[in-house]
């Protein structure tokens, strides 16, 4: 059978579904504009009002210079970051990377809000080449720590997630000192499509046409990479050279539609995935349905948000409601995805012990206890180092350290055995306990009951926090209970939960006036509000569940070996398994309530220990523990006095160990 | 530790009130009713924190210098005045005070608002805390900020200051709402905005600070749509269109970036009040501060409308 007849057989088949879907979503936005035309459609002056409107007439004005040019910029936007996210996918073969998950989006947003805040004026034609570079750099971070590895979907996702993290940390950092611009940075940040002028459209339009001639120019070849790279190169095209191009094309249009109109979540994931689970295969079908049904998609959502704002009160950012529609289709997608479990031999190069466990332990726990005698002791007060002196006010100086850096010890503990947990069981070692979306789900609750509901006493707050807890485990279980690799999707599903809490936190922030900072410290993780007795409640669970995780280091053993075959013969997930997922997430929601959602240690505690030797499962959970109290320690001291008398969030502190960690491991594997 | 506190402070307390039986002499206890019931204060406050703009204008205004103030520096750039004291502790973040700092100060009051109600055991370990809540959506901020400045006059025992402080503020805020209707002429109302980004724009009503004290001045206030708990309306430029024929003044810092942007775009230009030259730019005043900052912006406003319009 000639290829052009499959070819052929391929079109019938497959084109119907995606061509209906793009025909609903242009039907729509046809209907949408003519809605926005109408007054004008039915006054037969919809010309004069289209390119030269009169100065006199406020609605035609008000039609020309900002109805229009937002409909132009939802389309070009949507368009723009589909294109960007269907080429994306296309090159790293990953129907999960997008613009979002692979952090282009945070590290152009971050250079972005560094530039704006702290470049002079006079710099200000730079502005654009130094979002790209953000981006650019986010991009090459990603595929530094997820290259080479087994299994490269996973590992992109995750390694996506850590960058995102730590750039949010960053640009949180530069946002908490500068407080009084939050909410104009904060409603660029969740994507705000407002537009008074042709100027924001005048400035996205050549680049992304450009960037889609290009991608679409290259998009033959890009079928040719949709084999394989072996493929590919045997058909004689240079295959990096044409993956970086079209990386970079997809990298500047993200950036332009970012410096324009801002954080605009998941049409670039969605829109292509979408096209793709309808059934278009071929990158260059793929690229061009993407531009059409992402520009119709974010014109028709940008509609309805329009629609809430013209009833007066705070406007809603469209991006953050892109995320809140993308994120549950992730959940969705997650039936089609095929995500295979990663397998340990992964890290094999780092399995040789570096020093006799016995020496390392010993050394932790010295380090242990030395670091909390000068972290009680020792403080800075901007001059230098001050020791801490007998005076009357000592006792009370000393419980206020105390109860700080326990809480940070705790939670330390906490999350490393919550990550070990989870990286055992879930056979992967860059998963961690707050990918479950629990913690986040903890978070938003409290978040929404402080910022929305008004609750402000915080044992009102901690009993909402751990309803919203308790209320997500029961959605993960009731998800997670149809499907064979049932950690993965617990891992993805996470993902998903951690994005609509992204987004939540993103319209809240717009809205929330003079408390925006301080949700914005708890939410990086703050020890600032913990009370003893929080810590002693918190303390006592994690020691009994590190005690019953303890005992159970026999089957634990076996879980993360993989010889439990009936998750790979697909007879369902083990009650046992199960059971430590459900364990991580109560410790992970635990710590949530303690100091907010913490990142980085629950990744990295456990994954250290395991690089340091600590290999059996019972020896993994002590060495994480000791090392995640360790780096939490530290962290939490450096919060306190780095600065003073301002104090950073602990978790930004700790998640910028974390990242370097990582960084430095994946420099040093090459 | 908790424990030994425990045990510790009732002894103490019981101490306190044998002491306090014991010697009749001693003056009734001052009362203030605040966010967490009724505070009592032995004797008016002399080293009070401050841990809100809003509070520390008011504690200088009222002629005490408070030893601890969260956030002087951004207090310089949008406060301005009246002008902080040569020596006080720099707690940080109004968000999260530096409780160490806090502490070394030494203060017998800490003045605070609920937003950060989540620390307020920890303040209270500290001094005795009077938390005051300053907008909550209805009253007028203008009034409310009265109430709070006489209750921060009688937790500091400068109630006869305060009441003068007060009698001033509502002669001038009528002599100058006199010179304002006189300048803009009878029919004139103003709308006080300001600006989010190069599309967003914040526009005060009357409940808000600015808009309770042009109400006061018998000014008349003309954004009359949705708010939010402060008292300001937000949306793109189009909000500013029911009200172009009126007179429009915006509040500053603003990055000069956007606001060149926004000056320039084709829908501000068009709006009635800037072809027909009633737009004026107001000098720094704190738009959501107390009644020190609530004569500034009356003076302020009086002064720029005065002075005639931008360009």
């Amino acid at each position: 059978m000639s290829t052009a007849a499959a070819r052929n057989a391929d079109l019938r088949g497959t084109l119907s579904l995606p061509a209906i879907l793009t025909g609903i979503l242009g039907i729509l936005t046809l209907v949408v504009l003519v809605i926005d035309f109408w007054p004008y459609l039915a006054n037969g002056n919809i010309t004069q009002a289209l390119f030269s409107p009169d100065e006199t007439d406020f609605e035609q004005i008000l039609f020309h210079f900002s109805t229009l040019p937002r409909l132009a910029m939802a389309f070009l936007c949507g368009a723009g970051l589909a294109l960007a996210g269907a080429a994306i996918q296309t090159v790293l073969r990953n129907p999960l990377a997008s613009p979002t998950t692979l952090g282009v989006g945070a590290g152009v947003e971050f250079a972005l809000t560094l530039f704006v805040l702290l470049a002079p004026a006079s710099l200000a034609m730079f502005q654009e080449a130094f979002a790209l570079a953000g981006g650019l750099i986010a991009l090459g971070a990603v595929y530094l720590i997820a290259a080479n590895r087994g299994n490269a979907t996973l590992w992109l996702i995750l390694a996506g997630m850590i960058v995102n993290l730590l750039l949010q940390s960053g640009s949180q950092i530069i946002l908490l000192f500068n407080e009084q611009y939050l909410q104009s940075i904060f409603m660029w940040g969740a994507g705000d499509l407002a537009q008074n002028g042709w100027e924001d459209t005048q400035f996205v339009w050549p680049r992304v046409l450009m960037c889609m001639i290009a991608i679409l120019a290259l998009s033959r070849p890009l079928d040719l990479l949709a084999l394989g790279d072996d493929t590919a190169g045997s058909l004689g095209a240079k295959v990096t050279v044409l993956r970086l191009l079209i990386l970079g094309l997809a990298v500047f249009i993200t950036a332009s539609v970012i410096s324009a109109a801002g954080m605009i979540g998941f049409v670039g994931l969605a829109i292509p995935a979408a096209l793709r689970i309808a059934g278009l295969s071929r990158s260059r079908d793929l690229m061009i349905y993407s531009v059409f049904t992402g520009g119709f998609a974010l014109l028709i959502v940008d509609f309805v948000v329009r629609q809430f704002n013209g009833l007066g009160g705070d406007p809603l950012p469209t991006g953050a409601a892109t995320a809140l529609f993308g994120a549950p289709f992730i959940i969705f997608m997650l039936r089609k995805a095929r995500i295979m479990p990663g397998n340990q031999n992964d890290d094999q190069h780092s399995d040789q012990q570096i020093i006799s466990k016995t020496a390392l332990s010993i050394a932790l726990a010295v380090s242990l206890v030395i670091g909390v005698v000068f972290s009680l002791f020792v403080s800075l007060d901007g001059d230098g180092f001050v020791i801490l002196g007998w005076q009357d006010s000592s006792l009370d100086i000393l419980i206020g350290r105390s109860e700080r850096t326990f809480a940070a010890m705790i939670c330390g503990a906490a999350l490393a055995v919550s990550g070990t947990l989870i990286q055992r069981v879930g056979r992967n070692p860059l998963a961690s306990p707050e990918i479950t979306g629990v913690s986040s789900a903890t978070a938003l609750a409290m978040i929404l009951a402080l910022a929305i509901f008004g609750f402000g006493q915080r044992a009102e707050l901690m009993a909402i926090g751990a309803a919203g807890g308790i209320a997500s485990l029961l959605v993960l279980l009731a998800l997670c209970r149809k499907f064979t690799h049932a950690p993965h999707y617990m891992l993805l599903n996470g993902l998903a939960m951690t994005a609509i809490l992204g987004a939540m936190v993103r319209i809240v922030l717009t809205q929330s006036g003079t408390q925006t900072s301080m949700l914005m410290s708890w939410l990086a993780g703050t020890t600032y509000f913990t009370s003893m007795d929080e810590v002693m409640i918190v303390a006592g669970i994690t020691g009994a569940l590190l005690i019953l995780a303890i005992a159970l280091r026999r089957p634990l053993e076996l879980a993360s070996l993989g010889t439990d075959q009936s998750v790979s013969l697909g007879l369902g997930i083990s009650g046992f398994q199960f059971a430590m997922m459900l364990l991580a997430a109560i410790l992970a929601a635990s710590a949530t309530l303690l100091v907010g959602p913490l990142s980085f240690v629950g990744l990295m505690a456990p994954h250290l220990a395991r690089v340091a030797g600590y290999r059996l499962a019972g020896g993994h959970l002590l060495g994480a523990v000791l090392i995640g109290v360790n780096v939490m320690m530290v962290a939490e001291w450096l919060a306190r006095n780095m600065i003073y008398p301002a104090q950073l969030p602990t978790g930004l502190i700790a998640a910028l160990i974390g990242t370097g960690y990582f960084l430095i491991l994946a420099i040093r594997k090459r | 530790m908790n424990i030994l506190r425990a045990l510790v402070c009732p002894v103490l307390l019981c101490a306190a009130l044998i002491g306090a039986t014991m010697s009749p002499v001693m003056a009734d206890p001052i009362e203030i009713e605040h966010e967490r019931g009724i505070l009592q204060l032995d004797t008016p406050a002399k080293q009070v924190a401050t841990i809100n703009w809003s509070f520390t204008e008011s504690v200088i205004a009222l002629g005490l210098d408070p030893v601890a103030i969260a956030d002087p520096q951004d207090y310089v750039d949008w406060v301005a005045k009246p002008d902080l004291p040569e020596s006080f502790v720099d707690l940080g973040p109004r968000a999260s005070p530096n409780l160490e700092a806090l502490r070394a100060a030494k203060p017998d009051l800490i003045i605070t608002v609920p937003d950060i109600g989540m620390a307020y055991e920890k303040l209270a370990e500290i001094a005795p805390v009077l938390e005051l809540k300053l907008f909550d959506g209805k009253r007028p901020a203008f009034e409310t900020a009265r109430e709070v400045f006489g209750k921060i006059a009688r937790a500091t025992g400068r109630e006869t200051q305060a009441q003068a402080y007060l009698d001033t503020v509502d002669q001038k805020l009528i002599e100058y709402g006199k010179r304002v209707k006189t300048a803009i002429g009878p029919d004139q109302k103003i709308n006080v905005v300001f600006f989010f980004d190069e599309s967003n724009v914040g526009i005060f009503a009357d409940t808000s600070l600015p808009g309770s004290v042009m109400t006061a001045m018998d000014v008349p206030v003309a954004y009359d749509g949705e708010v939010n708990k402060w008292g300001f309306g937000r949306g793109g430029l189009e909000i500013l269109a029911p009200y172009a024929k009126e007179t429009l003044v915006y509040t500053t810092p603003v990055p000069e970036v956007i606001l060149n942007k926004l000056l320039n775009s084709p829908i501000w230009k068009v709006m009635d009040f800037s072809r027909n030259n009633r737009v004026y730019e107001l000098p720094v005043v704190w738009a959501y501060g107390g009644v020190p900052s609530a004569l500034r912006f009356a003076r302020l406003l009086t002064e720029t409308i005065e002075s005639g319009p931008q360009q």
